[in-house]
């Protein structure tokens, strides 16, 4: 649980793959919005999945981007 | 104070707009008229996993029904537009009450074009609905021969999913290579030697001349004097809007003038999704739909501007498609370019493709590289915006 996600709010395009696969991190409003905190391979898929590669993962602890 | 709000159509473009104004704080009454059966659902499935693992409406739905009632939206399912009334603000239905609106989104979206020639035939269908893709996915069995009219993305995804069946597929395009028109030779060319190497036949330059069959087409002979035996064939020549409905009106049967946030000419009536033209301001024209985020864009920014909310500029729209297990994005418009210039592997599937007019990036096509979206994004946007 050390990963974050954040989202390009003018990149996102609301297809909702990133709240199906975590909705407990991702919510889809007018553009998806993280919401909260989940498991750190469930965060990389949800950015892998999205097809605007709109989330980018970043571990807190070592401030790596991992996604993209 | 907003009135009753009225959604003509069940795509994407209005799933969104009834979305947002519920989100936005609408609590005035929203109908939406669906034409089909089904409650609103994604279609880019269509044409990709659904021919291949069947057609699951649960998985396809945008919501599930529980959404509509605790929301609110009345799904009017298996109902059509009939006729508008813009000045009393009517909009007629097929076989159900006429409905008064006090802002009117019209979403009815495109139909796949059809040819003459084929018309009667039981085994040619179109790819647009949930119903199309059950019959195709149901044809696309190993030593099945499915013949494919029209090399856009549609019918490049069905040949695609048939030879994932173990299908035999041929396409007929009667341009000089897939998508040539738009992306250029070079791209059109990388595009033939995919499917050539996937074991999908192409006929370029090449039309349908005449068609054999009795209620089924058995072989058509093509302008270029071949002949190609099949079991199914696949009209994918593309789609007009789905606007007969406005005969009478200002509006149709071409794509509706919309400007940026969707009002149309006529007051408190808006467009989108792939029965608008929607204005672009960065490039200052009407674009058509089409394609899966203008749409999704599109009903958003349309649900903001009838209760007179501003909404945020709208992104750079892309789009994608799945070949042969390569996934392709697309965005901005090389139309306009004059020169492409390649960076990558185009034999392993794994390139960018910069399209330019005079020196400046007007359009980027991915192939295999999904993650570099965002720069490709961030490329366009500091030389066309």
């Amino acid at each position: 649980m050390s990963y974050t996600a954040t989202i390009d709010a003018g990149a996102c395009s609301a297809h909702g793959d990133c709240e199906a696969i975590a909705p407990e991190v991702f919510r889809l409003d007018d553009v998806a919005v993280v919401i909260g905190s989940g498991e750190d391979e469930l965060m990389l898929e949800a950015a892998r999945a999205c097809p605007a590669v709109a989330i980018t993962i970043t571990d807190a602890g070592s401030g790596v981007q991992l996604f993209p | 104070m907003i009135g009753d709000i009225v959604i003509a159509g069940g795509g994407l473009a209005a799933q969104r707009c009834a979305e947002t104004l519920r989100r936005s704080g609408h609590d005035g009454r929203i109908v939406m008229v669906c034409e089909e059966r089904s409650r609103p659902y994604d279609r880019p499935p269509l044409s990709k996993e659904a021919l291949h693992d069947g057609v699951d409406m649960d998985a396809l739905s945008f919501r599930p029904d529980a959404w509509y009632t605790d929301n609110d939206v009345e799904l009017l399912l298996g109902t059509g537009a009939r006729g508008l009334r813009a000045e009393e603000r009517v909009l007629e239905l097929d076989g159900a009450p006429a409905l008064h609106w006090d802002r009117l989104l019209i979403a009815t979206g495109s139909r796949p074009r059809t040819l003459a020639q084929l018309a009667r035939f039981d085994n040619v269908t179109s790819l647009r609905d949930a119903g199309d893709a059950r019959i195709l996915s149901r044809v696309l069995r190993p030593g099945a021969r499915l013949l494919i009219i029209g090399a856009g993305f549609i019918g490049q995804e069905a040949a695609s999913a048939a030879r994932r069946a173990g299908a035999d597929a041929t396409i007929i395009e009667a341009g000089a290579g897939p998508l040539s028109h738009i992306l250029g030779s070079e791209v059109g060319a990388w595009l033939s030697a995919m499917h050539h190497s996937r074991g999908v036949t192409l006929h370029l330059s090449s039309e349908v001349d005449s068609v054999s069959g009795g209620r089924e087409v058995g072989s058509v002979t093509l302008t270029d004097g071949s002949r190609v035996e099949c079991d199914h064939v696949l009209v994918a020549v593309g789609v007009t809007p789905s606007l007969d409905w406005l005969a009478g009106t200002p509006l149709g049967p071409g794509a509706i003038r919309a400007d940026a946030d969707g009002g149309t000419s006529l007051p408190g009536v808006f467009a989108a999704g792939d029965c608008a033209a929607t204005l672009d301001p960065a490039l200052g024209m009407h674009v058509p739909g089409n394609h899966w985020e203008s749409a999704a864009r599109q009903g958003t920014r349309a649900a903001k501007a009838m209760l007179g909310l501003d909404a945020p500029a709208p992104g750079i729209s892309s789009f994608w498609s799945d070949l042969h297990g390569t996934r392709i994005q697309y965005l901005g418009h090389a139309q306009s370019a004059d020169a492409v210039s390649f960076d990558g592997d185009r034999e392993a599937h794994d390139f960018t493709a910069t399209f330019t007019r005079e020196g400046r990036p007007v359009a980027v096509l991915l192939a295999g590289r999904p993650q570099q979206l965002p720069q490709a994004r961030q490329l366009l946007s500091t030389t066309t915006r």
